[in-house]
């Protein structure tokens, strides 16, 4: 049989098509991202009833039982004074406390913020590195 | 004492300042005393960096609590062995580590190689230079380690969740891997620079590229087993941006570490293993960089300080002049032979490479798709584990599957029918193992008995050239068995250490998938005397402890355990409180092994009500073990693949000296 020489760059040209076919793929079926926003932003925007993820600075008082009826706190701006109110169930973190940097996912209804179960992810203490002037993001 | 530190890190700035400007001057005129002495520059800037080095471990070990960097990581309690980690515990000793390392390395991958590749030398000491200047200035102008402060009586301590074996190891395990990849960089970027762009570069930098790909494989393992026991979320991997960061660069260099084979073997896929180089080379900086800068939400992010542009530029200059500089070269790397066939292995390393290469650039979209939403829309958006889980099974089962056919199938041009024949043992093997599993109620998740049943397949195809090879050994007049099997795997270490990581990886699949699709979750609220069933185990809460030891409270929920009705002993889950204020709360998590199936008892103590009661999560998670047990295997094939080859370097020199060196035309 007489030998065909087979072109690398088609095989690649070929094989990055397929990777983009499965990505289209991938963005048809399973949908998109989730915006990540801040207290201020949540509130300006058009999110009601959209899935988010909201971070901010944890605010007292923290109220309820998240595993009966919803921790209830408050999540500020890094930088401002907009604050939203949260109800969350489910794990809370070991380092959950108020003025801890936290984010979780949730939607919003009514003027709350209402977490995804086991969501909420709390960013380690500040103590552990001096922070730079700024809001860390 | 901060005094030495300081001035140790000038001067190794100095001196690899000198090794990248004269090392450069002297590789583009030719004078090789003073590319000799820029290549004893990059040496000695090891020491400097040693120098400083030591000084700062001296600080912890000695409570010197007037360097501001020893006060915000250590504490006059911390255990010796913490004291010493604790070095890397924040971003300035991190940064140093990076600086020693590489200058260590760097020197060392110098002089071991003079002989092998001493016309593309000159050009290595400059970049590596270059390299470890970015570093060294970071750390003299921004983000020094040596900062003093009015002495406070204690230092801040060192974060809990650091306070850990798993952390001695991880954080310079992880360093290594991305500061081992500066050397193929290093190499690679030279034999560009000089226009040596024969295989020499790939026979100098094998075994470098090897090592940093295990201490990162071997690093990011036991990340996740420090996340796994510590974290206790009952999960490994979360996809967070910096376990990515990690896998990022280990997924291009797995892809590397295969292509290099077909270049050495045919001469072939010369400008793409350049391209991986680099690429692997920039990804490892990136996971510095989103390791240090905090500018993604990653419960990783803690050091938010003002690196991250500085990292960013460096980043950017390191791809512009790779790209500029392979452009340049394209002519020189044209290959020699062209692909015969798509059936071969050449083209199946090829397959590889592509989906390796495309799940971590999949991976770095979701990692940066933050940022760039940001910078396009103002809003960051971000992409969950979904995202990263359907592109690690489009792409992950695929690349199984060719774990198992691509070592059976012939170089240049295999035919389909001898492939039938080498695949039919290993492949009814699985496909038998698959209906098994089907029967057995695995048909839940798709994606996991395919997962399984190609896991098997690469198993099961791995031992058949085990066998085979032995057998032929023995036939070959090896007296015995395991002599036969030594034989066949010392002669020839890379092909056979390469199979036993691939069993690595089939292990790693079959324990991922076991967690990830048959893993099994309760939550309960239980009062003492009330139970819970989790699959096959009932869990009883006997009671609530709540002991105060040395610095902490040790709130614990007892249980007793029964499996399918017989009774299996005690499990104690809860928290630690630490009495410091500012100290975080500690989850301590049960875990109760069951080794012949490889299956954990996973309970969490999720939180203790003033009533007595306890809301318990449990989770069964199947085959999770078989996940360390890879770690073990991976870094055995890793060693057996390093191992030094007296037979192997000698084939390798015989070749190399016959192959035409390659010069501008």
């Amino acid at each position: 049989m007489a030998s065909r020489r087979i072109p690398v760059r088609l095989v690649v040209a070929l094989s990055v098509a397929a990777a983009l076919a499965v990505f289209l793929l991938y963005t048809s079926f399973a949908g998109g991202a989730t915006d990540s926003l801040r207290p201020s932003q949540l509130l300006a925007g058009n999110y009601a009833g959209k899935e988010v993820q909201l971070a901010g600075i944890v605010k007292g008082p923290l109220a309820g039982d998240p595993h009966a009826g919803g921790l209830r706190f408050t999540l500020k701006d890094f930088d401002g004074p907009q604050k939203v109110e949260v109800v969350y169930m489910g794990s809370v973190p070991d380092l959950f406390a108020a003025e801890r940097h936290v984010y979780l996912r949730g939607t919003l209804e009514n003027g709350t913020f209402v977490g995804e179960e086991d969501s909420l992810v709390t960013k380690c203490p500040s103590k552990y590195a001096p922070k730079a002037d700024g809001e860390p993001t | 004492m901060p005094g030495l530190g300081r001035a140790a890190l000038v001067v190794a700035l100095a001196l690899v300042v000198y090794a990248a400007l004269a090392g450069g001057y002297a590789a583009v005129k030719g004078r090789r005393r003073l590319g000799d002495s820029a290549r004893n520059a990059l040496v000695a800037s090891f020491v400097a960096c040693l120098t400083a080095s030591l000084v700062l471990w001296g600080a912890f070990l000695s409570d010197d609590l007037r360097f501001t960097y020893v006060a915000e990581h250590s504490s006059r309690n911390l255990p010796t062995r913490y004291a010493f980690t604790a070095f890397w515990g924040g971003q300035e000793g991190s940064l140093l580590l990076w600086a020693l390392v590489l200058t260590a390395i760097g020197s060392a991958a110098v002089l071991l190689n003079r002989r092998l590749v001493s016309d593309v030398l000159p050009w290595t000491v400059p970049i590596l230079g270059a390299v470890a200047t970015f570093f060294l200035l970071v750390l003299v102008v921004v983000s020094s380690p040596f900062a003093t402060t009015p002495e406070p009586a204690d230092g801040l301590g060192l974060n809990t969740s650091l306070q850990n074996p798993y952390m001695i190891a991880h954080p310079p395990l992880l360093y290594l891997g991305y500061v081992g990849l500066t050397i193929p960089f290093a190499f690679a970027m030279a034999a560009l620079a000089s226009r040596r762009v024969d295989e020499r570069w790939l026979v100098a930098t094998r075994r470098w590229t090897l090592a940093a790909w295990t201490c990162l494989g071997v690093g990011i393992l036991l990340g996740a087993k420090w996340a796994y026991e510590e974290v206790g979320w009952g999960g490994w991997y979360a996809w967070d941006p910096v376990e990515n960061a990690a896998l990022m660069p280990w997924l291009v260099s797995t892809a590397f570490l295969h292509s290099v084979m077909v270049q050495e073997k045919k001469g072939m896929l010369r400008v793409w293993n350049v391209i991986l180089v680099a690429l692997a080379f920039c990804l490892a900086l990136f996971g510095t960089f989103l390791t240090r800068s905090g500018v993604l939400n990653s419960i990783h992010s803690f050091a938010e300080s003002s690196i991250g542009g500085w990292f960013l530029g460096f980043i950017c200059l390191a791809a512009a002049a790779s790209i500029a500089l392979i452009v340049s070269r394209l002519p020189l790397l044209r290959s020699r032979t062209k692909m015969e066939s798509l059936v071969s292995r050449e083209a199946a390393f090829l397959y590889n490479n592509l989906f390796l290469v495309a799940f971590a650039l999949t991976v770095l979209w979701g990692v940066a798709w933050p940022l760039v939403s940001e910078a396009v829309r103002g809003i960051q958006t971000t992409v969950g584990a979904p995202y990263y889980d359907f592109f690690a099974i489009a792409f992950g089962l695929p690349l199984v599957l060719l774990m198992g056919l691509g070592p059976l199938v012939a170089w240049r041009r295999a035919s389909l029918r001898s492939l039938g024949a080498q695949v039919a043992v290993p492949a009814a093997v699985a496909v038998a193992f698959g209906i098994g599993l089907v029967f057995a109620g695995a048909a839940d998740s798709p994606a996991g008995l395919i997962g399984y049943t190609f896991a098997v397949f690469v198993l099961a195809a791995i031992v058949l050239e085990f066998a085979r090879g032995t057998h032929a050994r023995k036939a070959l007049g090896e007296t015995s068995w395991p002599a036969a099997f030594a034989s066949l795997v010392g002669r020839n270490r890379r092909r056979y250490g390469g199979y036993i990581v691939h069993a690595a990886i089939a292990l790693l699949v079959i324990g991922a998938v076991g967690i990830g699709a048959f893993h099994t979750t309760r939550v309960a609220t239980l009062s003492p005397g009330e139970a819970m069933t989790v699959e096959d185990y009932e869990l009883r809460l006997v009671g609530v402890t709540d002991q105060r030891v040395a610095n902490r409270e040790e709130l614990r929920a007892r249980l007793a355990v029964t499996r399918d009705g017989d009774p299996s002993g005690f499990v104690s889950a809860g928290k630690n409180r630490y009495f410091a204020p500012g100290e975080t709360p500690s989850n301590e998590v049960a875990i109760r092994t069951d080794w012949l199936r490889a299956e954990d008892l996973f309970v969490i103590g999720d939180q203790f009500n003033a009533d007595g009661s306890v809301v318990l999560k449990v989770f069964v998670n199947p085959l999770v073990n078989l996940i360390w047990l890879a770690g073990f295997v991976f870094l055995l094939g890793s060693v057996v693949a390093m191992w030094p080859d007296a037979r192997e370097q000698a084939r390798l020199a015989r070749r190399l000296s016959y192959a035409p060196a390659v010069r501008e035309a």
